[in-house]
């Protein structure tokens, strides 16, 4: 495989550049060439957050550029939606579907658009496939919200073509996290591979 | 996925592990047997520090936060003159603070090896501009390295070392953020003895005067040395391993790619099937090695020099072309954006314009596309932490010195005062500028201090500077000397929340402890008083009210005001408590006290705040309170009460 590229977006703080770490560590292990890019700093407080895993026979620089997403995983809806210049046409975008309103929203300066609106734009103006979920909620009934992150990875795992396996990715995750968090991550891992399934009719 | 700080010190030569580029610098600065590291963090280069400060004792490394990027500059310039191997790694702007010593440094040369590590940040992401450390480097005379990916930051650190001993000159290493923040395979090295069994090394000063005291008697003799190293290193980089040729041998044109521009036009001539081209890759970007470029151009018609923002490559070649009598198109700045970062993108539109082709994907197409996005899309820029005690402080101040006074402020994560709803950020220059902006806006709109002219009582223009702790201690101290000399009427409040937040909370002066666990911790306040400060009072901003009072008994005084604000830092308080188990109060709001007026989003602003349009009320998101209270003293019908606990 020459490169697969993944886009993760979402809010500063959400475990986002874990997440990508995460996946770099896992690609790392099956064998191929590995670059991610991230943006640390002023960027990270509650802002708008972008990150690329890319790997392969042939990956140079970290980021992945417009049009050649394979995947978008986004912690947050609309941070999807921001960075959708990066999917390819037939790309899938998996999101989180609970909203963090901006405080321009709440201000009234400017408005937060429909996961309908959303996906007619990915869907219709972009090629893409929409996957929206409450990663949220599965997290919370994995043990504890901050396994958000690992509830998308596994449901990422699920993405057809994805050149890494999933129980290759599970493992990867179990030997990296705090052994006392191994089993809430474990659990949060499956659920989200379960809810892929269930979405992409698997 | 083991920790960032242990794998630096693995003694697996030959490993394969992910590694980010700055994490692979602090590696290759282990491998290269480094004795001290100094330095100010500064994003992008602020995990080198970091990783470094995690390490030292288990390597026998020295390490320190030094006070700012010159002192830092310094302390590793002195162990390099007694023979040391030392590094200082800075932000680019950092540079200009320690270019008052790293100037002259220059003439006087090294005898331990001496690495300059400069993260500049194309595009800004977290700075105030977009310099480049390869052209400060050619005004210098001082070698530059860049590497191209993690594993060449790697080796470039540990080969720096090595070559700056072997000409007795310092070595910049330059990265930009994407070469400092990117994460990429790593080989490990092997790791000297030293370093594995946490041997410390112990430097010997030689005294030399001439060498060592830069009179111009002196100093006269040096500058020609200066000069002869540069072309000294120019042969040595012609036969460097981070520079080579590549591509087709006999293709007509070619394309030269310094520091991480390779790995883009790499991905670039990919992705636009381009076979027929020469390839120059430099990690060497000053000096450009004559002889390998001469190798290079050897049957070319036309070149471009794909690299990021100044054309310092592109110059140096034009200079060596046209001296050569060379009719070459050499193109450049012609054809790559001088602005903002490089990507594969950019590079694919230059090469595709170079070599009259289409691009592989219509961008333009994407762009247009994308303009409609960007029209519903609700901007979400960075902003204050929740329970960020700075936000506390700016809202007390625009209560006491009313919104219409002038806020000259400094650089930190506090800079985000400057957004809606807070506002109380008016003027930003550079560390430690807001307090020289303060003085300097008082005598500009107020007049001399004690003359009969100056402005008085309703006329007088009031003026709250606001500047946090370690911007204090890096160069808020002298202009705070100046403020008190002059005779300033300013007030100056400092926003301690003792670390240096913005770049990982590393600690500082007033923070108090060091990597090596002996540091003295030095008050805000005591300075201040010591300095002649007309008042001085220390605050906790969670209490909003007396943050308010403390800032009005300040604009009474005629004089210099010094307002500490202390209160730790939200971010990091939160994490100490989570790792301690420790829990929190969580507020939220009593719908039925809740009149929708708005208050604590359109005048407060904390981002565990939003307001719900269907209920008319304002909500907070569980998750994101950190228990701070400010939303409960910024109410006036008392609707945000603490309910449950956060862990």
């Amino acid at each position: 495989m020459r490169e697969y590229n993944i886009v993760i977006t979402g809010v500063g703080g959400q475990g986002i550049l874990t997440a990508a770490n995460l996946l770099g560590w896992a690609a790392l292990r099956a064998g191929y060439k590995v670059r991610v890019g991230e943006v640390h700093g002023m960027s990270q407080r509650f802002g708008s957050v972008i990150a690329y895993v890319r790997f392969g026979e042939d990956v140079y620089g970290a980021m992945v550029p417009e049009g050649k997403a394979d995947v978008i995983l986004s912690f947050e809806p609309v941070e999807a939606l921001r960075y959708i210049n990066y999917l390819r046409k037939g790309g899938l975008v998996f999101t989180n579907a609970r909203p963090i309103p901006p405080v321009q929203v709440s201000m009234g300066l400017a408005t937060y658009p429909t996961l309908e609106e959303m996906r007619k734009i990915i869907e219709e103006d972009f090629g893409g496939k929409f996957m929206a979920f409450d990663a949220e909620e599965l997290a919370l009934k994995a043990g504890n919200i901050v396994t958000t992150n690992v509830v998308l990875i596994g449901a990422l795992t699920q993405t057809p073509g994805f050149p890494l396996s999933a129980e290759h990715v599970r493992e990867v995750i179990k030997v990296s996290v705090p052994p006392k968090t191994i089993e809430v991550n474990m659990k949060a891992f499956d659920l989200g591979v379960k809810a892929a399934k269930e979405m992409l009719g698997l | 996925m083991a920790k960032v700080t242990d794998i630096v010190l693995w003694d697996k030569p030959g490993e394969k592990v992910l590694l980010l580029g700055n994490h692979a610098i602090a590696r290759g600065a282990l491998e290269g047997n480094i004795a001290v590291f100094a330095a100010y963090p500064g994003t992008p280069s602020s995990e080198i520090t970091d990783t470094m400060a995690a390490v030292a004792k288990k390597a026998g490394v020295y390490m320190e936060y030094s006070t700012n990027e010159k002192v830092a500059f310094e302390t590793a310039l002195a162990a390099a003159w007694s023979g040391l191997r030392a590094m200082t790694a800075m932000k680019h702007v950092g540079l200009n603070v320690a270019m008052d010593s790293f100037m002259t440094a220059s003439y006087m040369g090294v005898d331990g090896g001496l690495v300059v590590v400069v993260a500049d940040d194309p595009s800004m992401w977290s700075s105030q501009n977009e310099q480049d450390t390869r052209a400060i480097a050619k005004n210098a005379g001082i070698p530059v390295l860049e590497p191209s990916s993690a594993q060449e930051a790697k080796d470039m650190a540990k080969y720096a070392f090595e070559v700056s001993e072997k000409y007795g000159q310092m070595v910049i290493l330059r990265t930009t953020t994407r070469s400092s923040h990117m994460r990429g395979d790593v080989v490990l090295g092997e790791l000297p003895e030293e370093i594995r069994k946490a041997k410390r090394k112990f430097g010997n000063f030689k005294k030399n005067p001439e060498r060592y005291v830069d009179i111009p008697a002196f100093q006269r003799k040096k500058h020609p040395w200066l000069l002869e190293t540069v072309e000294k290193y120019r042969k040595e980089f012609s036969e460097s391993s981070f520079n080579w040729i590549e591509g087709d041998e006999n293709a007509r044109v070619g394309i030269i790619a310094p520091g991480l521009a390779y790995a883009y036009v790499k991905e670039a001539l990919a992705w636009l099937g381009v076979e027929n081209v020469k390839l120059l890759k430099l990690g060497t970007p000053f000096p450009a090695p004559y002889s390998l470029i001469e190798r290079f151009f050897d049957g070319l018609e036309r070149v471009l020099v794909v690299e990021e923002l100044e054309p310092v490559v592109e110059e140096q070649v034009k200079v060596w072309a046209y001296d050569k009598g060379l009719r070459i198109t050499i193109h450049g700045k012609d054809i790559v954006p001088r602005v903002f970062e490089m990507t594969a993108r950019r590079a694919v539109e230059a090469i595709a314009k170079f070599l009259d082709m289409e691009t592989p994907i219509n961008f333009e197409e994407i762009d247009r596309k994308y303009e409609k996005v960007s029209k519903i899309v609700p901007p979400r820029p960075p902003s204050l932490c929740p329970a960020c005690p700075h936000r506390n402080t700016f809202y007390a101040i625009r209560r006491a010195a009313t919104p219409r006074a002038i806020f000259p402020s400094d650089i930190g994560c506090y800079t985000l005062g400057v957004l809606p709803p807070l506002k109380t950020v008016d003027t930003t220059i550079a560390m430690g500028g807001s307090i020289g902006m303060a003085h300097g806006l008082d005598v500009a709109l107020n007049g001399v201090p004690g003359e009969e002219k100056r402005k008085t009582g309703k006329e007088k223009k009031i003026i709250v500077a606001t500047i946090g702790d370690s911007t204090f201690f890096h160069t808020g101290l002298p202009a705070l000397a100046n403020a008190i000399y002059n005779r300033s009427n300013v007030v100056i409040v400092v926003l301690d929340n003792l670390v240096t937040a913005m770049t990982g909370d590393q600690p500082n002066p007033g923070t108090g402890d060091t990597p090596h666990g002996l540091g003295r911790r030095i008050l805000i306040e005591d300075v201040a008083k010591a300095m002649g400060a007309d008042f001085v009072k220390v605050v906790d901003p969670y209490d909003i009210k007396a943050t308010e009072r403390a800032i009005k008994e300040a604009l009474a005084v005629e004089g210099v005001s010094v307002v500490v604000a202390r209160q730790p830092c939200a971010l990091y308080r939160i994490g100490q408590m989570r790792r301690k188990g420790e829990k929190w109060p969580i507020y939220h709001v009593i719908e039925d006290k809740c009149t929708g007026c708005k208050i604590c989003i359109n005048a407060y602003g904390c981002p565990a705040i939003y307001w719900d349009a269907e209920a008319k009320k304002a909500k907070i998101d569980p998750t994101m309170c950190w228990g701070c209270g400010g939303c409960a003293q910024v109410c006036p019908f008392g609707a945000f009460e603490p309910m449950e606990e956060g862990e």
